[in-house]
């Protein structure tokens, strides 16, 4: 009875996949500490992190989860809905949102011993979130299409960046959507507009805008710092410049209001801002939020101390307030011929 | 629901063995299973939609449809979906014929070679053409440009031609599978008696062959509409760059901009309403297009079929052929390939800029892409196997039973097919987060539950063409004869059916191993697909890594083809015999 064979087949391959994936769900179940971390910090900066922290904390089953800030937001919106939360520990750019999940009461308050050395122009005076990094976000160019590297804003204005110039979404990302932020409050949206008239287009992530950059694809687009700094080191026709007005935006971390794993969550939040956590932070090319910790002098960055003397400011209570608004705005803005 | 009360077995057979045997409890359980997994999510979009706090909300229903950018999407949607349709059923039937009826040489292996078009999935072929042809940068314009010294990009894929080309490339093999099928279980005595009686070939075919492949490349082209009306990856990698969305891409943009807050889950609600609403209209016009003619052409015997001499056209078709297949296929699987290995993206295709490094770094160090791969796999192998079993019993109950309503059953099931994978998320979410007792959220257990909903219309529509290709009277007879129902269905319906219910699985399982629309919503921090994976890294700018998991997902979907190939091919002579 062949065709019987083959039902017979049929019904053990589906049973070996219904263990199979009981397992594999069981599996993941494992471990007394637990810590999930959702962040906007690609692999090249978090993976390190982590490394490091199992290394120091191998008692805590340590992942994360890493997307662009509105992903983050929407996972966690979608996790409160189910009441079934997943994340520990939020860490991403998009500063307002913690200003917003901070009024919204779902942030557990904590005060890391570390939490003094935090240099940094944002800070929660109640301890709800702190800054665990400084991004700074330099002009990203290709350097076999553009022999001369911009050297201010208005110089996307030029001719020779038509069509060229490429902004992340910033309604993926939360740097994207900071930095237009910071641009509108120091040169207003007529800025904006003038980029858009010279063909500034919306891409998708922060770091796809550079790597579409390096392929010469796009010409100039703002790049976070660390991820630049990795494809330059691989080699990308990558060059990296900042103009005088600098866009510094601090990640805040905060842990979640309700964790179940809340010392793991501190030990993680204490680790990410002791020395040995920022120099980690630094040597991917970003700039850590302690003063004690120094850059890798080759890449070329600015301070600290500097890039907070040079940033650009922002209201971010405001700007959490005039979220949507910003959004659409700069929707409307790139959409328009 | 109406389909579970009274089966109604065909007559004569009606007194014969017990009223509730095997047969019918399954038949139960698998009408309770569509409700469950298919009916409720889609309905709670609707409500969620329509619904707040227990009354009807019209007017922002009334907002969001007066929006320009809704009406520009869902114009988009229409276009790509109707572009796509047009010339992935000409491609298709135009192959699946060459393929089938003619004596193009190589016959065997060019059909397999049609088929990995299929294999391939079509936001990696999106990714690949946005390397080869985006206009500044794209390999293909920046070597035409330099040939013959051209200024400006040749080809710009960031248009809506570019999506509906790339669809097309990878869609058509929908309609190729259908439509060769029937063609190579269709009675050949149809066509000779017409030879004979003096029909020349364009007769035939006009008279005879397309008639009864209507409904083939109906249901090709309905799968092709309905899944690029709601497709996904490839609109929003050669799309939104440039401002290009359709409904899915809208809504996907929409739910991330306001911090995915319940609003913008209503609103893409109310946005996928409108595509339930437009497949509704498709399915109409199917049933409209079937009821004029419904061929029952098996006949119980396997003959071979007639066979067109090419005779000068042989080696220019094969050409043809062959040559669609290496720019559709080869050229960006290749391109896929070398990205993968490089160092990073935009540097030159030289030995000392590429490595094996990024496949070590993906298949062993990194844990969400070791993840991502073992998610995917047992997640389609499992989903494709429940979805094909349940569908083919759905499907007897709507092809075979004489049922009122199940046109009904047919829309539902069809129905999550038709919404963007976005959505069946969100009525998934909505279903299973506890709401109603079990909370399944950021499981991997939520993807399952969803692929089952998404791809119970692959099941239902490849199972009720072969079903309804089978005589009433072969099973009349066994019943006749005293056969249980649970016999007849055994021993005569289901081995006949069972090229379609193969055919089915892979439906589902190749499809399901890169599924990205609906995954892209739900998966947890652990439960990442190999689609998401992917295009999580495309958008996260990881480019070459992108690549390189697009590389081992292409080996491993190659691997699978030709494990199941060998075990469907040890049963497959099996039932010829």
């Amino acid at each position: 009875m062949k065709r019987k064979n083959a039902v017979v087949r049929g019904s053990i391959i589906g049973m070996a996949l219904a263990v199979a994936g009981v397992a594999g769900l069981a599996g993941a179940a494992n471990g007394a500490e637990k810590l999930m971390v959702y962040t906007s910090m690609k692999e090249s900066l978090i993976g390190k992190l982590r490394d490091e922290f199992q290394k120091r904390h191998p008692e805590i089953a340590f992942d994360y989860y890493s997307a662009g800030a509105g992903k983050l937001m929407a996972k966690v919106a979608a996790e409160r809905q189910s009441g079934r939360m997943t994340v520990d520990v939020l860490w991403h750019s998009e500063v307002p949102d913690f200003y917003a999940l901070k009024r919204d009461g779902m942030l557990e308050k904590y005060v890391s011993p570390e939490a003094q050395n935090v240099r940094s122009p944002v800070k929660d005076p109640d301890g709800f979130f702190t800054p665990a990094r400084l991004g700074t976000l330099g002009i990203a160019y290709n350097t076999k299409k553009v022999a001369v590297p911009p050297k201010s804003w208005p110089d996307l204005l030029d001719a020779r960046f038509r069509n060229g110039l490429g902004i992340a979404n910033p309604a993926l990302s939360g740097t994207s959507f900071v930095s237009v932020s910071l641009l509108v409050n120091t040169f207003g949206w007529d800025y904006i507009q003038k980029l858009r008239r010279n063909g500034a287009l919306v891409g998708q992530g922060s770091g796809q805008v550079v790597d579409d950059t390096a392929s010469g694809d796009l010409l100039v687009t703002l790049a976070p710092d660390y991820i630049a700094v990795e494809k330059i080191r691989k080699g990308a026709n990558l060059g990296l410049a900042f103009p005088k007005e600098m866009l510094v935006i601090p990640s805040p971390v905060a842990i979640v209001k309700g964790t179940p794993n809340r010392k793991a969550a501190e030990k993680f939040i204490d680790f990410l801002l002791s020395k040995d956590g920022q120099t980690i932070i630094a040597s991917t090319g970003t700039l850590p939020i302690r003063s004690d910790v120094a850059l890798p002098k080759e890449l070329g960055l600015a301070s600290t101390e500097e890039a907070v003397g040079r940033a650009m400011k922002l209201d971010y209570l405001k700007t959490m307030a005039e979220k949507e608004a910003i959004l659409e705005k700069f929707d409307a803005i790139m959409k328009a011929k | 629901m109406t389909g579970a009360s009274g089966p109604s077995a065909p007559a004569g057979a009606a007194g014969n063995g017990p009223r509730f045997g095997a047969a019918e409890v399954l038949l139960a359980l698998s009408v309770v299973v569509l409700v469950v997994v298919v009916a409720i999510p889609v309905l709670l979009i609707f409500w969620t939609a329509l619904v707040v706090d227990g009354s009807p909300n019209v007017k922002e229903v009334l907002a969001i449809l007066r929006k320009p950018d809704t009406y520009e999407a869902l114009r988009n949607s229409v276009v790509i979906a109707a572009g796509v349709t047009f010339f992935s059923t000409i491609i298709g039937v135009f192959f699946a014929w060459l393929v089938s009826r003619t004596d193009l040489p190589f016959k065997e292996t060019m059909k397999l070679l049609f088929l990995v078009p299929f294999m391939l999935p079509s936001f990696i072929g999106a990714l690949a053409w946005k390397m080869l042809l985006s206009p500044r940068s794209g390999f293909v314009n920046k070597a035409l440009a330099g040939a013959f010294g051209l200024d400006g990009p040749v080809f710009d894929i960031y248009s809506l031609g570019g999506i509906i080309a790339v669809e097309t490339m990878y869609l058509f093999p929908f309609v190729f599978i259908q439509v060769s099928g029937a063609l190579e279980r269709m009675d050949p005595t149809l066509e000779e008696s017409a030879r004979i009686s003096g029909a020349g070939l364009l007769t035939i075919t006009r008279r005879i062959t397309l008639p009864l492949m209507l409904p083939s490349i109906a249901a090709g082209a309905l799968l092709v509409a309905l899944y690029s009306l709601s497709h996904f990856g490839v609109p929003a990698i050669l799309g939104t760059e440039v401002g290009i969305y359709n409904i899915p891409t809208k809504i996907y943009e929409k739910i991330h901009q306001s911090g995915g807050s319940f609003t913008a889950i209503r609103t893409g609600t109310i946005l996928s309403s409108i595509l339930v609403v437009a497949a509704g209209v498709i399915l109409w016009a199917q049933s409209l297009l079937l009821k004029a003619g419904r061929f029952q052409v098996i006949s119980g015997k396997s003959m071979r079929p007639m066979v067109l001499k090419l005779r000068g056209l042989k080696v220019p078709l094969l050409i043809l052929s062959i040559l669609y297949i290496l720019v559709t296929v080869v050229l960006p699987t290749v391109t896929i390939v070398l990205v993968g290995t490089l160092k990073t993206y935009g540097v030159s295709f030289t030995l000392s800029n590429m490595s094996l490094d990024n496949l070590k770094y993906i298949l062993f160090d990194w844990k969400m892409t070791r993840d991502a791969i073992w998610n995917s796999f047992y997640l389609s192998l499992g989903a494709a196997f429940v979805t094909m079993l349940v569908g083919t019993l759905i499907s007897y109950v709507i092809v075979k039973m004489k049922v009122r309503g199940k046109f009904l059953l047919e829309f539902l099931g069809v129905l999550p097919f038709s919404v963007p994978g976005t959505v069946i998320a969100l009525g998934v979410i909505l279903m299973w987060s506890g709401k109603f007792g079990v909370n399944l959220y950021n499981t991997a257990w939520i993807i399952f539950v969803a692929y089952v909903a998404r791809y119970m219309a692959f099941s239902l529509k490849s199972n009720s063409a072969a079903l309804e290709q089978v005589h009433d009277s072969l099973e009349e007879a066994a019943r006749a004869s005293g056969a249980t129902h649970w016999q007849a269905l055994r021993d005569i319906v289901i081995p006949l059916i069972k090229p379609g219910m193969v055919a089915a699985f892979f439906l589902i399982f190749l499809p399901a191993l890169r599924e990205l629309t609906t995954s892209v919503l739900l998966y947890g921090p652990t439960t990442r697909t190999i689609g998401v994976a992917i295009y999580t890294l495309n958008e996260d700018g990881e480019t070459v890594y992108a690549a390189t998991l697009a590389t081992v997902a292409l080996a491993i979907i190659v691997v699978g083809q030709v494990v199941i190939k060998r075990i469907t091919r040890t049963t497959v002579p099996g039932d010829q015999a």
